[in-house]
């Protein structure tokens, strides 16, 4: 599989399911990447797959594809000590994938059986940009039939927050579109704050869209409880100390990171929130505080 | 102290009856269990009401039909949800069941012979690693495992039996030489703490009465009576008095899985008082109390009792025109809390989640 097959297949994955968080697709695509490559030698895969990665993260430079692929990396490693004929190990690792893939399309569902009975009847919600795991989470709140309303921020430059409250209106969840900046004086009204996340890295803290730590740092002033949503598969291996800690690769889209010389010029679109300022964190391994994500992470990568 | 009341069935057939027996002692111990649950004290004998439960389940594992590890842990479940529905409040009964569910749990893994290492619970690497959709149904028979059980179960009575002292040994390390510490109600660990280190130090407490119950003044006497120079105060005293206190030591009812507390009411105003003044707020609490509910969960939370301790039913003017209430618990968020002194030693409220995954099984998390 060469590169634009790789991409090609990457992009029809996005199409066919827009509701498919950005890792699943490259965790796909990579597997496929496995089936039909030609390697003699594991470490020759690895080395394939590491550029598969890399391919990758030049078409979508989010955070989540990038854990996504060291995810897959790890699997193959991990599954690669067991069996040491190569024909053997591909035969399991296919099917171990193929099990992962189905077990990770349940992950939304159990973070919003975990979460919902965290809104309570009459609670009034802020959010942050398009997040399809908090979607879920309120879609499971309404079911339950619970009476809430929700203020979503604007989340420029791409208003993803409109997209947000046009999927809330057709669950006729009353909702707010609010302004970036607007976020210090609505949030006196609002009860609890659920956000989603890009990446979830080693200290606890997130990685998200833009303004999301400014919402962070003024709920931490209201006193306001700051809920994160995120499905394990988005676990990284990093440890930024501050804003400018986050590797650039991540913080800009990609084409952006190809085209510009100067990237001090271009906004980021993304921001990290450091774990003092996140009261729970909602997985499908369970309700998490922000110390005990470097635990799962340390089970996994060690 | 809760006395269990013992229904003695001295009409049976010759031959005692197993069933019956077991499910009289079950009806006895619910309904002294919902008895025991009309305010008098909160923090009263949940040492007490861990031991029994666990007995029951003792009982329950010797006595009832089963055969294989799943049909046991349907059984207990099945008593865990009447029981705890009884008092939903005694979260004791609730962690002592899943213990005991937990050491099924072990028991059986140990019998099949498959390593206890492998983590049996939810993560990135079971989930990356396993070969197949892990359906444990728990159906093996294995005849050692009731015996085995039944030994596990003695043994976790043991270690509550040592709670109290364990914690009390630890009290040299944290109360020094003309210290100042502050208490609130009435706890019986941290009486035992507080005695321990009067053995060889020389402190004063101050204990914040605790109104409408008062059980601060029940401690004052106690401690005195150890030799222990003691003051009792008003609750609304406590944040002008905080400034020359040292240390702040309390008992709770719960410890939640985030690491906060569900604690007599009025412990709340102490937390702050004390983070105020950047004082130090230890809290002794037995690893039996750690619950795994997280605070915001929207079943039975706060508990009520009858009013007329703040408002007595003699003033009866005012009643008509007023809402008097109660509550009974206060919750303490993990911020306010800087260290947790359990049985097994001493632990920041940051580690709480380690050491409930190490306690209960997630899928047990609901019974």
């Amino acid at each position: 599989m060469n590169e634009e097959e790789l991409v090609e297949y990457f992009r029809a994955q996005m199409r066919k399911d827009p509701d498919m968080a950005s890792a699943v697709a490259a965790i796909r695509t990579l597997l496929e990447f496995l089936k039909r490559d030609k390697g003699e030698t594991i470490l020759g895969l690895r080395e394939s797959l590491t550029g598969a990665t890399d391919c990758l993260t030049g078409v979508d430079s989010s955070v989540a594809v990038s854990s996504g692929g060291e995810l897959f990396l790890r699997f193959i490693s991990l599954t690669s000590l067991e069996h040491q004929d190569l024909s053997r190990c591909k035969k399991v690792m296919e099917e171990r994938g193929e099990l992962f893939l189905e077990k990770i399309s349940m992950s939304r569902a159990k973070v919003a059986k975990l979460c919902h009975t965290f809104i309570k009847d009459g609670a009034k919600i802020l959010t942050h940009s398009y997040s399809r795991v908090v979607l879920r989470v309120l879609e499971k709140a309404a079911a339950e039939k619970k009476r809430f309303s929700v203020y979503v921020t604007e989340s420029q430059p791409d208003s993803a927050g409109r997209q947000m409250a046009d999927a809330l209106r057709k669950l006729n969840v009353p909702v707010t579109v609010v302004l970036d900046a607007a976020v210090g004086y609505v949030l006196e009204k609002v009860d609890l704050v659920i956000v989603g996340a890009e990446g979830v890295v080693e200290s606890g803290g997130i990685i998200n869209k833009i303004g999301t730590y400014q919402m962070a740092v003024c709920s931490k002033a209201h006193n306001k409880p700051f809920y994160v949503v995120a499905e394990s598969f988005k676990f990284v291996r990093l440890y930024p100390l501050n804003q400018q800690d986050v590797p650039d690769k991540f913080k800009y889209k990609a084409d952006t990171l190809k085209t510009v010389k100067n990237l001090s010029e271009e906004h980021p679109m993304i921001d990290y929130t450091p774990p003092s300022l996140i009261t729970l964190l909602f997985t499908d391994l369970g309700v998490l505080t922000p110390s005990a994500v470097s635990d799962e992470l340390i089970k996994l990568y060690l | 102290m809760s006395t269990m009341v013992q229904v003695v069935n001295l009409t049976t057939m010759p031959g005692p009856d197993k069933e019956t027996d077991l499910t009289e002692r079950i009806e006895a111990f619910l309904s002294d269990l919902k008895r025991g649950g009309s305010g008098t004290g909160p923090l009263r004998g949940s040492a007490e009401t861990a031991r029994e439960t666990t007995a029951l389940l003792r009982r329950i594992t010797a006595q009832a039909r089963w055969s294989s590890a799943g049909d046991l842990m349907e059984i207990i479940r099945k008593e865990g949800r009447r029981i705890t529905a009884a008092q939903p409040s005694e979260t004791t009964v609730g962690n002592m069941i899943r213990r005991v569910l937990k050491i099924v749990r072990e028991e059986y893994a140990r019998s099949r012979g498959s390593s206890e290492e492998t983590d049996q619970q939810e993560s990135l690497h079971k989930l990356l690693t396993s070969g197949g959709l892990s359906e444990e149904n728990f159906r093996q028979h294995f005849a050692t495992l009731k015996a085995n059980v039944i030994e596990a179960i003695n043994e976790l009575l043991t270690e509550l039996e040592g709670t109290t002292d364990n914690i009390a040994m630890q009290a040299l390390e944290h109360i020094h030489s003309n210290e100042v510490i502050m208490t609130i109600g009435r706890s019986r660990t941290v009486e035992a703490f507080l005695k321990d280190a009067a053995r060889k130090r020389k402190f004063h407490v101050i204990v914040a009465e605790c109104a409408p119950f008062c059980q601060g003044h029940e401690m004052a006497t106690s401690l005195s009576k150890a030799g222990i120079e003691t003051t009792v105060i008003a609750d609304a005293a406590i944040f002008a008095v905080m400034s020359r206190v040292n240390k702040v030591i309390i008992g709770t009812q719960t410890v939640l899985a985030n690491g906060g507390l569900r604690a007599v009411n009025g412990t709340h105003t102490l937390a702050l008082a004390a983070k105020h003044h950047s004082t130090p707020l230890i809290v002794c609490a037995p690893m039996f109390k750690l619950s795994p509910q997280f605070p915001n969960e929207e079943d039975t939370f706060h508990k009520f009792v009858s009013p007329h301790e703040v408002l007595p039913f003699t003033e009866g003017e005012i009643l008509s025109k007023v809402n008097v209430h109660c509550p009974v618990f206060d919750y303490v968020p993990p911020e306010l809390i800087t260290l947790f002194i359990s049985n097994i030693g001493g632990h920041a409220p940051s580690y709480i989640y380690r050491l409930m995954s190490e306690l209960y099984h997630p899928e047990d998390h609901e019974l």
